[in-house]
């Protein structure tokens, strides 16, 4: 007992030595972290705030109330841009998300030289700016389009689609690469060594196991759609205007308050498909730990 | 099973890059058209390089390596904070929230930095109130604002990829090295750090990278002297309608990319070959008599 | 059953049609509209467009009418109730200069799906001359004897065979008085204050022509000169006087950088520099319509080949000519819209600030047009090297 005791003794101040210089340390972290997450949030609450402004301009503030919010639903043409890009996002969010899980889970499972020369394909795809991406598309379009009589391509939402769908193919097999890669591949095995065939091993097995990563790139492949200003700017078409074109337009004329607004109901809109996609997963039996590394293809 | 994603890739992602390369070598018609193949020549690159925009590149370097800097010493701390401070229950959770401003339209978040920052915005306000400035302040169409504003985008792209490098670091490491002796300071200089060096690297490319053909962040917050090399290929594109030497600067975007990314690595690697050489411990076996 | 055609074939000769007065016409055509529609339903037809007529045209109207125009350039609630009184509706795309459009409608050559476009008059001539434009068939715009014949048969078109003017106005700029001590008006006074008092605070039009104009103007030289004695000095100036102390090229500043505060000396529009003034509040910011001269610009209603929705894009024309929508029109975009009894109108209706918007004929006489002449393109080699140098 007294070894005990000693021991016990020998070692406690160390451990409240340690938890000590830690909270030191700790503080100081803690408040930089606070600071972050204002900064990042900054812009954020600035627009919800001005979404309510009753001003001609978004730039002058002149008292609170829904003139904005009444404004969008007064423009049909701030509604169509909307429209295009909901549009938009869904055909592209499916196009991205069969190309890119197929592509993830071939990266995933078939090893081989292949796996280096695409991935290195899909790091460029991601990393390129924008701005080059718009200007090599648009010459494109207009070849494949006028030149060569491929009608579709003088389609304003086919255009569209094509190109929020390369950014988010990569995104979505990237993550759903990471996500089978932590998982054993074990599991298909004794699949297969239960007399299953190919396909009903992928469906059965393989699919089941990725969906999360599926649902997550579906979803920030939806998201990335939205977003995306330049190379849309460049290639959209007449009536085909989507919103983040819109609001590109509007900056070179004169900003108004139903910008604000509109991106305000797309942020709420955003969180609450963001938290469904959370509640699915975590009803899946994920962690929040999980989840945010799936989301961020980790 | 990769191919149809392969071949996506190739058609609309290659194919293209490949035109601009093409269509850099051709000509421009007339005041009205736009481009046409032929008459092959490096006279649009003559008119990219031009003096007149140099400023412009080097404008875009400055801002882009600053930026990519500052991204770096700011996320540091707090992807470090995050992935191995932060309660375990909470790191979904607050990972997640970083997120939630990057899921937002980047033109608006960018417009909302506008609204902060101008003459009569919160900032100013704020600040001729505190004392710190007599004047109304003047951020906004400065490069500084620029500045601000491509830190505040690209951010979220650096602290993922740190988070990663730090999460995955093995926490017995830390411990190891505080069992024989090391600091805190020192731990994380010769141990996280450089543990977490993969994932930094990747924080740089993926912000330099697109931060270097930024367009939106210097047409919102710029003014005349906040120009970027993305603006100008865009108004070669736009109310320049001459696509030859749009295409020539874009090319000429790419190989300033390249070759920045090319230089940093190569002395990256000169300069992680020193400190090995530095630190190598030698192993002498005694042998015993 | 009778066809849907024949029950809302409004057939009057145009001499009647003109006779008739508007409001009476108006609440005829809406007669027929509601009638025609309940009449459809009644007989179970499902017809997708309202069919109705417009002035004198005895088609139906097609369901949507795509525009490429300039930004903010149309009231939001005269869209709206364009789409309510006679169907179509109105999509608009929007470009930031003369140059984008034409490309764009050439790259398209003739299916470019645009009905309308709203060409500065200058470019007219060379649209015509690479077949780009309809010509309009006057007939079909009962309301183009509204515009004032003062603003018809301009050099770029005579006898409006391809245009109908939509809004016209001039160059000038504002400042505010509170920063800048000097009394400011000509355009040597801005020159002067930009490169002195107001430096780093000076916004610029992101134009060539209006960007030269401010050299030539303060100089007494005609904008359009071709002289390159006088476009080398002009660049010489730009490049080397003026860059370092401009702090944005934007061609808006009002709206957004006069009300931000971003500026003390902007160069202007005058409908824009007006909306400006008008949201900074205060009496503090002043306009100047400067001397000895400056520019007349007009826009102008145009159809472009290739157009799908002609019945529909006449309609409007006819319907924007109205003075009342015409009036709802200028209270939105802050220029003068050409048609007759405007001002008059405006003055009744308390818009603000109608000294931006209507000019005396003694300030008229100052102004002159722009031209696509060969010093276009030295033009806009001196803006882009300017533009250049102000980022250095």
């Amino acid at each position: 007992m007294t070894t005990m005791e000693s021991t016990r003794a020998a070692t406690k101040s160390p451990i409240v030595e340690k938890r000590k210089r830690r909270d030191w340390t700790n503080g100081l972290l803690n408040v930089w972290g606070v600071l972050m997450y204002l900064f990042l949030f900054a812009p954020i609450f600035v627009i919800i705030a001005f979404s309510f402004n009753t001003g001609r301009l978004l730039t002058s503030w002149n008292g609170f109330g829904f003139e904005g919010y009444e404004a969008f639903f007064n423009n049909p043409n701030a509604q169509r841009a909307v429209w295009v890009s909901v549009q938009a996002g869904f055909m592209a969010a499916l196009i991205a998300t069969v190309l890119g899980t197929m592509a993830g889970i071939a990266l995933a499972r078939r090893p081989g030289k292949w796996v280096g020369i695409f991935l290195a394909l899909v790091a460029v795809v991601l990393v390129t700016p924008e701005i080059v991406d718009a200007v090599g598309l648009l010459p494109w379009y207009v070849r494949l389009g006028e030149d060569w009589n491929l009608v579709a391509f003088g389609n304003g939402l086919v255009r569209l689609v094509i190109s929020h769908a390369i950014f988010a193919t990569a995104v979505v097999a990237l993550i759903v690469r990471a996500r089978l890669a932590g998982l054993d591949e074990a599991l298909e095995e004794s699949a297969a060594d239960l007399y299953a065939p190919p396909f009903r091993r992928f469906t059965q097995i393989t699919l089941p196991l990725v969906m999360p990563a599926v649902l997550a790139g579906a979803l920030l492949s939806f998201t990335l759609s939205l977003d995306n200003t330049i190379i849309s700017s460049f290639v959209s078409t007449p009536g085909y205007t989507p919103w983040p074109v819109y609001v590109f337009s509007s900056l070179r004329s004169a900003l108004r308050p139903e910008i604000a607004s509109v991106s305000t109901l797309m942020f709420a809109l955003t969180l609450v498909a963001i938290g469904l996609v959370a509640l699915v997963l975590r009803r899946g039996g994920d962690s929040s730990g999980d989840i945010a590394k799936t989301m961020t293809g980790t | 099973m990769a191919w149809p994603a392969g071949l996506f890739f190739i058609a609309f992602f290659l194919i293209p890059v490949a035109v601009i390369v093409v269509i850099s070598f051709g000509y421009k018609p007339d005041i009205f058209s736009t481009y046409a193949l032929g008459n092959w020549s490096f006279d649009n690159y003559r008119t990219a390089f031009d003096p007149v925009y140099a400023p412009t590149l080097t404008n875009t370097l400055r801002v882009a390596l600053i930026g990519t800097f500052i991204c770096l010493i700011i996320a540091l701390p707090f992807s470090y904070w995050l992935a191995v401070r932060v309660n375990p229950r909470w790191r979904g959770l607050l990972l997640g929230l970083v997120l939630v401003p990057f899921w937002t339209n980047f033109l608006v978040r960018t417009i909302g930095w506008q609204l902060i920052i101008s003459p009569n915005g919160f900032a100013s306000d704020f600040m001729q109130n505190v004392g710190l400035i007599d004047q109304p302040l003047e951020l906004l169409y400065t490069r500084g604002a620029v500045q601000l504003g491509v830190v505040y985008n690209y951010l979220p792209l650096m602290i993922l990829p740190l988070f990663v490098a730090f999460d995955r670091l093995d926490p017995a490491m830390r411990e190891a090295s505080k069992d024989l002796g090391a600091n805190r300071f020192k731990t994380f200089t010769q141990v996280s750090l450089p543990l977490a060096m993969p994932g930094i690297v990747a924080g740089m490319l993926l912000v330099f990278i697109p931060l270097m053909g930024d367009y939106i962040t210097a047409e919102v917050l710029g003014g005349a002297k906040g120009n970027m090399l993305g603006q100008l290929v865009a108004v070669w594109f736009g109310s320049g309608q001459n696509w030859p030497v749009g295409s020539a600067t874009a090319v000429l975007l790419m190989a300033l990319i390249l070759l920045t990314v090319g230089v940093f690595g190569a002395l990256g690697l000169i300069l992680r070959s020193i400190l090995r050489a530095r630190r190598r411990v030698e192993i002498v076996v005694k042998e015993s008599a | 059953m009778t066809t849907p055609e024949e029950s809302v074939r409004l057939l009057a000769p145009s001499s009647v049609v003109e006779q008739v007065s508007r409001r009476a016409f108006l609440a005829g055509a809406g007669a027929t509209v509601v009638g025609s529609s309940v009449f459809l339903t009644a007989c179970g037809s499902d017809e997708t467009s309202t069919g109705s007529t417009s002035g004198g045209a005895d088609e139906p109207l097609e369901d949507q009418v795509f525009m490429y125009t300039w930004g903010e350039y149309d009231s939001p609630k005269v869209l709206k109730s364009f789409t309510k009184e006679y169907g179509p509706t109105l999509q608009l795309d929007s470009y930031n200069s003369n140059e984008q459009m034409i490309s764009k409608l050439i790259a398209a050559k003739g299916t470019g799906g645009f009905d309308l476009v709203v060409p500065t008059g200058p470019f007219i001539p060379q649209m015509v001359d690479n077949d780009l434009l309809e010509e309009l068939d006057l007939t079909r715009l009962p309301n183009f004897e509204n515009v004032d014949e003062a603003y018809l048969n301009q050099p770029w078109d005579e006898g409006n065979k391809y245009s109908v003017p939509k809004a016209w106005g001039t160059t000038g700029y504002a400042y505010d008085s509170s920063k800048i001590s000097k009394e400011m008006s000509t355009w040597q006074d801005f020159l002067d204050v930009a490169t002195g008092e107001a430096s780093g605070q000076v916004s610029i039009l992101d134009s060539p022509d209006n960007l030269c104009g401010l050299y030539f103007w303060a100089n007494d030289i005609n904008w359009m000169t071709t002289d390159p004695a006088q476009l080398d000095a002009c660049e010489d100036y730009m490049v080397n006087q003026m860059a370092p102390h401009v702090k944005r090229f934007d061609s808006y500043p009002g709206g957004g950088g006069i009300a931000e505060g971003s500026y003390w000396l902007s160069h202007a529009w005058n409908g824009d520099a007006r909306q400006g003034i008008i949201d900074s509040g205060g009496n503090d910011w002043k306009w100047v319509f400067p001397g000895p001269r400056t520019e007349i610009w007009m826009d102008n209603w145009c159809i472009p080949v290739g157009v799908k929705n002609p019945n529909a894009a006449y309609a409007w024309i006819n319907y924007v000519l109205d003075p009342k929508v015409s009036l709802a029109e200028l209270s939105y975009i802050g220029y003068h819209t050409a048609v007759k009894g405007i001002e008059p109108a405006a003055n009744e209706a308390g818009l603000e600030r109608l000294d931006i918007v209507f000019f005396t004929p003694e300030q008229v006489e100052t102004m002159e047009s722009g031209e696509l002449n060969d010093a276009q393109q030295r033009r806009v080699e001196i803006s882009n090297k300017t533009k250049a140098a102000a980022g250095a």
